[in-house]
């Protein structure tokens, strides 16, 4: 998980590096557009093309026949029954593709996310450290220790809960890229924070669940770690006027490849 | 061959409005009023003279200030009204904070008067509404703003009272006092305890007696559970029927508390705030599902404060308040006002009354906890206000409404008298919190002093500005009766003969109550005709109210050897004829230093007469208007006295030139 993090991280802070961080309108509307053109090729090269075509024409045919025989109601019944089924056909057609690409779109925005939807913390902003211990380490909460650089303060907690979580109130007191460091036994792990300065990729979320795979910022949590994950949360970027934060940036994303692919199909000659 | 220059600069024209950018500036001056609720010209006039309020002083000696007559009776929402109308409560409707209905002599809000339940069809359970309205604002006449607004003029209208629900309007405009939290209430907290509170029934707010759990079973106490009560459940509820305490909708809260500090971890709404002992969370949105899987989800916004962790466990919770990224009801006109401030502030209070005067009251609240509080309030506004200036522009209007003075006035008179320092101790003084906080109101008044200095500094050097407040002060060290007045003089008359009861209840014997009282300074006949048992013949009315006026005027409290009552008045002599049927009969003027009991406000009859005002809401203006007249500030010179309030509204319109709607009955201040 790690590695494919850091190869990813590694790729894509290069492709993105021509463009910065400053102009993200323009990779957040570049990279889309050219997921959606991929996105043709690889449906072009690993669909049934012939299987589409055919499966889409038999489904006009039978909703043409419910249209043209509506008095005949058996008629309307085994052709609603056959439209179904060929669409069936069809979706089975759009499954390898859809294997194909789920991998390299999800990477592609993952690190859309990870370098444009967050802003760095600000200088006085007071932030929750949010630590969850893995329940099988059998570490306490009382064995967690957090030692804070100079610049950013605690500000209130530890807080330990029951369900083996500690939280603390961290108050961001200089501008910076700080490394808080986090004991637990002779375990020891860093979390990274950025405070002011320009825009950049923004550190949230340290784990050693799949959850790692999504926020790419920092390197997952080693497998046998105490901790299950470590994370102070990040204000949304403004990138307007396209929307921002995770959830913008998912569904611009979506919505922009989807809508490139549907108006280049006919230039790519794919059928969709 | 066409011009082509002319769709050229059209567009270039259509860039610069959707831009927001006027082609050319506006080549008048513009006009920012601070409305100061509760200003009363006796201290200010000390303070100013003490060198204390330096910026009010600039204004008085370059322009002008003098007292502001106010309405009659002098409450918030009546006098706001009479400003925002520039009309007499008989020409807008608000004649108190609370109105009756004449079918059941229930009280009624005066703000949002109850509408007639719509119909519903019932399903498993489920009350799908077919039919219905929702309340709205009955208050009449013309606001300025839309005087204004429709003459061209950018206006800006943040918090103004009385305006809840909002009146329909293209104007911007903020409700303030009047709007109700998320459960229609007008500040309902939750106090999340594990030690009972005594009377908790009659307190004002949700009292959740909770028991701190040992989820881990480690033998130390770490986890409380609860929860936070929203807007009615409605599809729940049969049309009409007042919601009960189940009634509501919920969410649920979760305090993780350490086992060794006394920090507790708010969960709530999907959000967590870690809190030490006396410190407030910020903002927490939380989501009501008013139908099953998000389909309806009502959102709001709520504060915590950890009052205490140890050993007792004490979390207050502020009312449920609307939460402007996305309002479940109206509280701006346009409604995308709400959210374009959002945009701009984050969350802010737009419950009326924000300050937690209900939790000092109910002495849930010490005064270092109120004072806490109020901080935050002033932090809102500061932010609010430094906004409405950032936005203004020469030629623009904008109104901008500060609490600050009024409400403290009325919880921390007590304390220490601002207007009088050699006067007698207040029933409620409390030494220890005297010692600390006896001085805080004069800290409120040099406050609003540092806000006028940010509105002088920022606004356009012609700007015409005008602080004005809608009644003055008094100290309330005794507390009136009225219905057992009403009752001891024969004119009220309980069943069975009985000395106490309320008319909610049902104790009141209307077949020989000939007069009643609701509201804070409203006395009513029991009209023929007019109240649904009505026994008083009209022909004979006139008589009696007179019967009744002479004998309140003659209200004496023997144990203070002083008159309870200066001035009674009939409303037909007060009030303009349009709404005049809907106002008390006769509206007490009670003396400086009394006022009507809550109890007797809402239709009850207890025992005594007058007795000490032991409440910590020990200052008042529920007065004889000529014992708490407002403030009247400005940086142009005014060349008469005796202005009032509707004064104030014609002002604001001839500044502009703009025409005064029909009914409008003030004249220009500047105007000699």
């Amino acid at each position: 998980m790690d590695l494919f993090n850091a190869l990813t991280s590694a790729v894509f802070d290069v492709l993105l590096a021509p463009f910065g961080y400053r102009l993200a309108w323009f990779d957040l509307v570049l990279w889309p557009v050219l997921a959606g053109i991929g996105a043709l090729l690889v449906y072009k090269k690993v669909s049934n093309q012939a299987g589409i075509a055919a499966a889409k024409q038999r489904i006009m045919v039978h909703i043409l026949a419910v249209v043209i025989y509506r008095d005949d109601i058996l008629g309307v019944l085994r052709s609603t029954a056959r439209a179904l089924g060929w669409n069936v056909r069809y979706l089975a057609h759009n499954v390898v593709p859809l294997l194909v690409m789920i991998v390299p779109m999800t990477v592609l925005m993952v690190q859309l996310v990870a370098h444009f939807a967050y802003r760095p913390l600000e200088k006085g902003d007071v932030r929750l450290l949010e630590v969850a211990l893995d329940p099988e380490s059998g570490v306490s909460p009382k064995a967690v220790q957090l030692q804070v650089p100079q610049g950013v303060a605690v500000d209130a907690g530890p807080v330990r809960t029951p369900d083996g979580q500690v939280v603390w109130r961290l108050k961001m007191q200089d501008e910076g890229d700080f490394t808080l460091r986090l004991t637990a036994g002779d375990e020891a792990q860093n979390k990274a924070l950025a405070v002011g300065g320009g825009p950049r990729k923004v550190p949230v979320l340290r784990s050693k669940t799949w959850e790692a795979l999504l926020y790419p910022g920092e390197a997952a949590l080693p497998r046998k770690s105490a901790f299950e994950s470590i994370r102070v949360a990040a204000d949304e970027r403004d990138v307007s006027p396209l929307p921002g934060g995770e959830g913008g940036i998912v569904l611009w994303f979506f919505g922009t490849s989807l809508v490139a692919g549907f108006l280049l199909r006919n230039r790519f000659g794919v059928t969709l | 061959m066409a011009d082509r220059r002319t769709p050229i600069a059209a567009a270039a024209l259509a860039v610069l409005a959707l831009a927001g950018c006027s082609p050319e500036p506006p080549d008048e001056p513009g006009l920012f009023v601070l409305g100061v609720d509760g200003m009363d010209p006796v201290i200010l006039q000390r303070l100013m003279d003490e060198g204390k309020m330096p910026n009010a002083s600039r204004l008085a000696v370059e322009g002008g200030f003098q007292s502001l007559g106010t309405a009659n009776p002098p409450q918030s929402p009546v006098a706001w009204s009479t400003f925002v109308t520039g009309r007499d409560p008989g020409g807008h409707g608000v004649f108190d904070f609370v109105h009756r209905d004449p079918k059941t002599y229930l009280p009624i809000s005066s703000a949002t008067p109850p509408v007639e339940p719509g119909e519903a069809i019932e399903l498993f359970g489920w009350y799908l509404p077919v039919s219905g309205e929702s309340p709205v604002n009955t208050r009449g006449g013309t606001p300025f703003w839309d005087a204004l607004h429709d003459a061209g003029v950018d206006v800006e209208v943040y918090r103004i009272p009385g305006n809840y629900p909002p009146t329909p309007s293209d104007a911007k405009v903020l409700s303030g006092m009047g709007t109700v939290d998320m459960r229609g209430g007008y500040g309902v907290y939750t106090w999340f305890t594990d030690r009972p509170v005594q009377g908790a029934q009659h307190l004002k707010g949700d009292i959740q007696l909770v028991s701190v759990q040992d989820d881990d079973l480690d033998g130390t106490p770490d986890t409380v559970r609860g929860s936070l009560k929203g807007p009615p459940d409605l599809f729940h509820l049969p049309p009409g029927q007042i919601p009960g305490d189940a009634d509501y909708l919920t969410a649920p809260v979760t305090f993780r508390i350490d086992p060794d500090r006394d920090e507790v971890l708010v969960e709530a709404g999907g959000g967590r705030a870690l809190l030490k002992e006396g410190e407030w969370s910020e903002w927490m949105p939380l989501g009501f599902d008013a139908l099953p899987a998000g389909m309806m989800n009502l959102e709001g916004i709520v504060r915590f404060y950890a009052r205490q962790v140890r050993p007792h466990f004490e979390v207050y919770a502020s009312p449920v308040n609307v939460s402007p990224a996305a309002p479940a009801q109206d509280v701006t006109t346009p409604s995308g006002f709400a959210t374009e401030l959002y945009a701009l502030l984050g969350h802010f209070y737009t419950q009326g009354m924000p300050e937690e005067t209900n939790a000092l009251k109910d002495r849930l609240f010490d005064d270092d906890d109120y004072r806490r509080q109020v901080a935050l309030v002033q932090e809102d506004s500061g932010a609010m206000i430094d906004l409405a200036l950032g936005r203004f522009q020469r030629g623009d209007m904008t109104f901008f409404y500060l609490s600050d003075i009024d409400l403290q006035c009325h919880m921390l008179w007590r304390l220490g008298d601002p207007k009088d320092p050699s006067a007698p101790p207040h029933p409620a003084f409390e030494p220890e919190a005297a010692h600390t906080h006896g001085q805080d109101i004069e800290g409120y008044y040099r406050h609003v002093d540092q806000v006028l200095g940010r509105v002088l500094d920022r606004v356009p050097e012609d700007t015409l500005v005008i602080v004005m407040s809608d009644h003055g002060f008094q100290s309330q060290p005794r507390t009136a009766h009225l219905n057992s007045w009403l009752r001891d003089q024969g004119y009220l008359v309980l069943k069975d003969g009985k000395r106490t009861g309320q008319i909610a209840t049902g104790d009141v014997d209307w077949s020989k109550t000939r007069a009643y009282g609701l509201g804070f300074n409203g006395v009513y006949l029991n009209l023929a005709g007019r109240e649904a048992q009505g026994i008083v013949d009209p022909g004979a009315a006139d008589a009696l109210l007179g019967e009744i006026s002479s004998r309140l005027q003659g209200w004496a409290d023997t144990e203070k050897a002083a008159p309870v009552v200066r001035r009674v008045f009939r409303a037909r002599d007060i009030y303009s004829a349009d709404r005049v049927a809907e106002a008390p009969d006769l509206v007490v003027g009670y003396d400086a230093g009394y006022g009507c009991s809550d109890e007797s406000t809402l239709g009850e009859v207890v025992e005594a007469t007058l007795e000490d005002n032991t409440s910590r809401w020990s200052g008042n203006h529920l007065m004889d208007p000529e014992v708490v007249p407002g403030v009247l500030l400005s940086n142009k010179k005014i060349p008469g006295t005796g202005h009032d309030l509707p004064d104030v509204t014609a002002t604001l319109l001839s500044h502009f030139g703009v025409p005064a709607p029909a009914g409008m009955e003030g004249r220009d201040i500047f105007t000699p």
